[in-house]
């Protein structure tokens, strides 16, 4: 196959993101795209890093402020104490404060969202964010403090807690850990979309006949769309190149075509294709692909 | 290619007469297309800068250009064949929507949302608290029936870290002395034991009540009535020497809220465990989602009132070296706790 081929798969793949379904309380459907694993543990990485870095900075200044008969013990119990409720009021802050995302999260690009659509509420963030500590931080303070005290087979069973909840975040649609089940929320990708300019023009300089027209479908079209937007390099240029000449085979393009010509050729059939399509799906005649007439003669 | 250089150009071939050619999804985006660059704006600086900042005309605006987007992302989806435009449409609205539903609460403003919520959610529950609190009281009946007979019991049911060195051996003195009556052990381990709260067997214990809930709340039944066997058990301990009320008192100064928490948390697995297993008409999934909030509600309140009772344990317990005066605490607490939970309501509800 051509590279012309190859580089429609790869036009179309920025379909990588898993997609799902939002209904907004006006009754429109909205596409959300599932934030990766990778997107999420950074962003969790960065977060922990920041509630770390104020712990320790409340604990050294504790440590300052009353330095005489602290025990090693009792500074780790207020360690823990401090960092216990540093990191849950961080994270429900920060997911309550209209982003729905924490720093970390913003970094990462992802969000928090409801996933049935609905305003995300108070008690969703507190409750997704309440069960990260038995997801995680539980079972790792019980691995750090009770290494040296219990048995092998106690730290096992942690682990294996710890492992369940993993395996329940990769091995469900949603990607949801087990706190976004309970509180039923979604983290999603937050891509910004920039508009570009509309790729049809005004007055034509190549006219098309309706046959040949009926050669391809809205899917080549908009393969063909997505060719025309890429930037502009000697391998798109070598491209369209390509796909001119595909497409003047497939429609018998008679006349002349100089080199010079490919893009204003390509953008006047982007046109007329798109209005000829526009105006068959506006008669209820719709064409997906450039087999639909093949799939009509079999029906 | 820009907008810019496609004018440039249009401007330029005019003379040629080439045809004119005027599509539907042109003219529509055309004519849509500054108000959605209108919103995109507003919709940047509230991602940036939060909603806040949007002046009154802007927020006034917000709102009709988030309708007025939907209905061009539906009629693109029925009429655009123009990728982008959908992509761009699609994300556009989402953006919006999110910047308009998302939640601007404060932390303060969110628990004290919270602190009304869970009463709420512990009364919509009260028959799995009830069949909590039941397995509880048949456990501690279990207990206490086993180890009055047989004091051999004790050590089998109660685990070597909780006896902590009580047991069939103990005498009368040694409990009065090194438990009921010790000595208040000094700022250290009060601080410790509070500070520890979140490692603590109770807590632990209520987690795991809650979490087992998803195995179908067989084993969280199983957990609440062992914790009433281990509280039978040393009942009878102190029963066979006369020491009942001292050590009810001493357990109760803290164990009304301990326990209460616990059976909560154990409701709360049980609320996840019904929801699971007798969906109703949702999917599984969909029935967790709309009830789990408020079993995560019933449990992290009771988590909060376990913190509440490692204060009275590391603070007050041995503080208070009186039986009367513990039983006031234990009283005090009980009544309070139970007035909390019927009388507050959600912001808005009338009774």
């Amino acid at each position: 196959m051509s590279s012309a081929e190859t580089a429609a798969a790869s036009v179309l793949r920025r379909d990588w993101r898993k997609r799902r379904e939002i209904v907004t309380p006006e009754g429109v459907p909205l596409t959300v795209e599932l934030a990766e694993f990778s997107e999420r543990a950074v962003a969790l990485v960065l977060d922990l890093l920041i509630c770390i870095g104020v712990t320790v900075a409340i604990v050294l200044l504790f440590i300052y402020l009353a330095a005489h008969g602290l025990s090693g013990i009792i500074l780790f119990a207020v360690l823990n104490l401090v960092a216990f409720f540093l990191r849950v009021l961080y994270f429900i802050h920060f997911e309550l404060s209209g982003r729905g995302a924490t720093p970390g999260k913003r970094v990462a690009g992802i969000r928090v969202i409801d996933r049935r659509g609905g305003p995300l509420t108070a008690s969703a963030v507190i409750a997704r964010n309440l069960t990260r500590e038995l997801e995680i931080f539980l079972p790792l303070g019980m691995l750090i403090s009770a290494s040296s005290a219990t048995s092998g087979w106690g730290n096992l069973l942690v682990l294996g807690w710890l492992l369940c909840f993993l395996v329940l975040m990769f091995f469900n649609r949603d990607r949801m850990r087990a706190g976004d089940l309970i509180a039923g929320t979604l983290v999603i990708a937050m891509p910004r979309q920039r508009l570009l300019g509309d790729l049809v023009e005004t007055r034509a300089r190549f006219v098309f006949s309706d046959n040949q027209l009926t050669a391809y479908g809205k899917r080549e079209l908009q393969v063909l769309e997505d060719l025309l937007r890429r930037p502009d390099d000697a391998e798109t240029r070598e491209l369209l190149r390509d796909v001119r000449d595909r497409i003047v085979r497939k429609i018998s393009w008679a006349d002349p075509l100089p080199p010079a010509e490919t893009a204003a050729f390509l953008r006047d059939f982007y046109t007329a294709q798109r209005a000829f399509l526009e105006r068959e799906q506006l008669f209820g005649r719709p064409r997906a692909d450039k087999f639909e007439a093949a799939r009509k003669r079999e029906e | 290619m820009s907008i810019e250089a496609d004018i440039g150009l249009e401007v330029a071939d005019v003379s040629a007469g080439r045809p004119a050619i005027v599509l539907k999804s042109a003219e529509f985006r055309r004519t849509r297309e500054p108000s959605w660059q209108e919103l995109e704006r507003l919709v940047d600086t509230a991602e940036r800068r939060g909603v806040r900042m949007l002046s009154p005309y802007e927020l006034n605006r917000l709102p009709q250009l988030y309708r007025s987007a939907l209905s061009s992302l539906s009629v693109a989806r029925a009429i655009a064949l123009d990728r982008h435009l959908l992509l761009y449409l699609e994300n556009l609205a989402l953006r919006a929507y999110l910047a308009i539903y998302s939640p601007r609460t404060g932390v303060v403003e969110a628990g004290g949302q919270f602190l009304r919520a869970f009463p709420a959610a512990v009364r919509q529950a009260r028959w799995h608290v009830l069949i909590a609190f039941l397995s509880l009281l048949v456990g501690t009946a279990a207990g206490f029936w086993l180890t009055v007979q047989d004091e051999s019991w004790f050590a089998t049911l109660v685990p070597g870290g909780l006896a902590g060195g009580r047991g069939a051996a103990s005498t009368r003195q040694s409990l009065l002395d090194g438990e009921i009556f010790a000595p208040w052990p000094g700022w250290a381990v009060s601080i410790g034991i509070v500070a520890n709260f979140l490692f603590s067997h109770n807590t632990l214990v209520g987690i795991f009540a809650f979490c087992l809930g998803l195995a179908a709340g067989v084993p969280t039944i199983l957990l609440i009535a062992y914790q009433g066997v281990i509280l039978g058990a040393f009942i009878a301990l102190h029963y066979d020497r006369g020491l009942t009320v001292d050590f009810l008192g001493w357990i109760a100064i803290h164990g009304v809220t301990e326990i209460t928490a616990i059976v909560l948390c154990g409701a709360a697995g049980l609320v996840i465990a019904q929801k699971m297993l007798f969906p109703d008409r949702y999917s599984r999934v969909d029935s967790l989602a709309m009830h789990g909030r408020r079993a995560a509600e019933i449990a992290v309140g009771a988590v909060l009132m376990l913190f509440v009772a490692a204060i009275l344990e590391g603070g007050f317990r041995q503080l208070v070296a009186s039986t009367p005066g513990r039983f006031a605490i234990a009283a005090a607490s009980a009544i309070g706790w139970l007035a909390y939970i019927q009388l507050v309501r959600p912001a808005g509800e009338t009774r």
